[in-house]
């Protein structure tokens, strides 16, 4: 499906150059038939924006770090609690009370310090969402809010970026990947977000606050959506793109469900 | 008329997984949820044949609805 050709040459054009030192680091990858150099090339020039700093996005920081990518933006305007802890392993105890990004940031540095980190202490609005996609070129969402999460994926597709989204609750989370402005095998534009929710819920969704979360599985469906990102950049595989992976780690039970595109499902934000 | 209906995530909890169930004709997916006593604000997507479909959507014969609940939580 031609995707993201864009990442054969990096972002920026150029392929980067792995030194000595992460081709050491990234062996382990590099060995990989369907990865190797060139893919490693690839993730190094890649700028992934991470919406949320919390549950989901702690693997998925933690392992686009540790897998190379080049530059990570870090998006979240609130402070570690202790609450947090059970769950958000991207921070740690002695970190309770900073701002997550900058808690983060130190994990980030610890991990790889070839990963260049930019972080956004600020709650994404209509006003401030649009430049910060565009400077990116996928987005990974793993807000705690459905408002916040129809701006992103409006944003994203206004924007044709690549759009990475979970959802979790209690023992459950959802996954998918959405392209929406580009066109499957048989020339068919692919679902966007509002194939799935086509407006936001009336009633404000349940919290992990309010009805408790099992704190591995955010590291699930972090994990599985980093997977999702390293695989976008890398051209590996097929991504989630018209499936909406339903995981149930209260009966262990990984479910796919195909969607559509729906064409009476309103394209952005409605005003 | 009969209809096959999946349910995800707590919506399975003292239910099922996907059960093919009768209703009158021209029930709706609101009805459906009715009859399973699932809270029409707890339901995020609804699909019908992979489609997102409204609660107020009219079932037809052979129709495969699925239910998801809003996982709201990051």
């Amino acid at each position: 499906m031609g995707l993201l050709s864009r990442f054969s040459q990096g972002s920026s054009g150029e392929l980067a150059l792995l030194s000595n030192v992460e081709l050491q680091r990234y062996s382990r990858h590099i060995l990989l038939r369907d990865v190797g150099g060139p893919g490693q090339n690839k993730l190094k020039a890649a700028r992934v924006l991470c919406v949320g700093a919390g549950g989901l996005g702690s693997p998925v920081i933690e392992y686009l770090a540790a897998a190379g990518v080049g530059t990570l933006g870090l998006v979240d305007d609130d402070t570690v609690s202790l609450s947090n802890l059970q769950r958000q392993v991207v921070h740690s105890t002695a970190n309770v009370g900073k701002l997550k990004v900058e808690s983060a940031r130190e994990r980030v540095a610890a991990i790889n310090p070839h990963v260049n980190v930019e972080l956004h202490p600020l709650r994404l609005n209509a006003q401030n969402v649009g430049e910060l996609v565009k400077a990116y070129d996928i987005v990974v969402d793993g807000t705690d809010n459905f408002p916040t999460r129809f701006l992103v994926a409006d944003t994203a597709y206004a924007c044709c970026k690549p759009l990475v989204t979970a959802g979790v609750l209690e023992f459950y989370g959802s996954l998918t990947t959405l392209l929406p402005y580009e066109t499957d095998a048989g020339g068919q534009l692919n679902p966007s977000w509002r194939c799935l929710m086509p407006r936001e819920p009336e009633t404000a969704a349940l919290t992990c606050s309010e009805v408790g979360i099992l704190g591995s599985v955010v590291g699930v469906l972090g994990t599985l959506a980093a997977c999702e990102v390293l695989k976008l950049i890398t051209a590996v595989g097929q991504p989630l793109i018209g499936r909406l992976l339903m995981v149930d780690i209260r009966d262990m039970g990984f479910d796919i469900v195909d969607y559509y595109r729906n064409p009476a499902s309103p394209t952005f934000r409605q005003t | 008329m009969w209809i096959t209906v999946k349910l995800f995530a707590n919506f399975r909890e003292n239910r099922f997984k996907e059960a093919r169930r009768q209703y009158p004709p021209g029930a709706t997916i609101a009805d459906v949820a009715a009859d399973l006593e699932i809270d029409p604000g707890l339901i995020g997507m609804i699909f019908i044949h992979g489609r997102a479909a409204e609660l107020d959507r009219v079932l037809s014969e052979g129709d495969v609805l699925a239910l998801f609940p809003l996982l709201g939580g990051g």
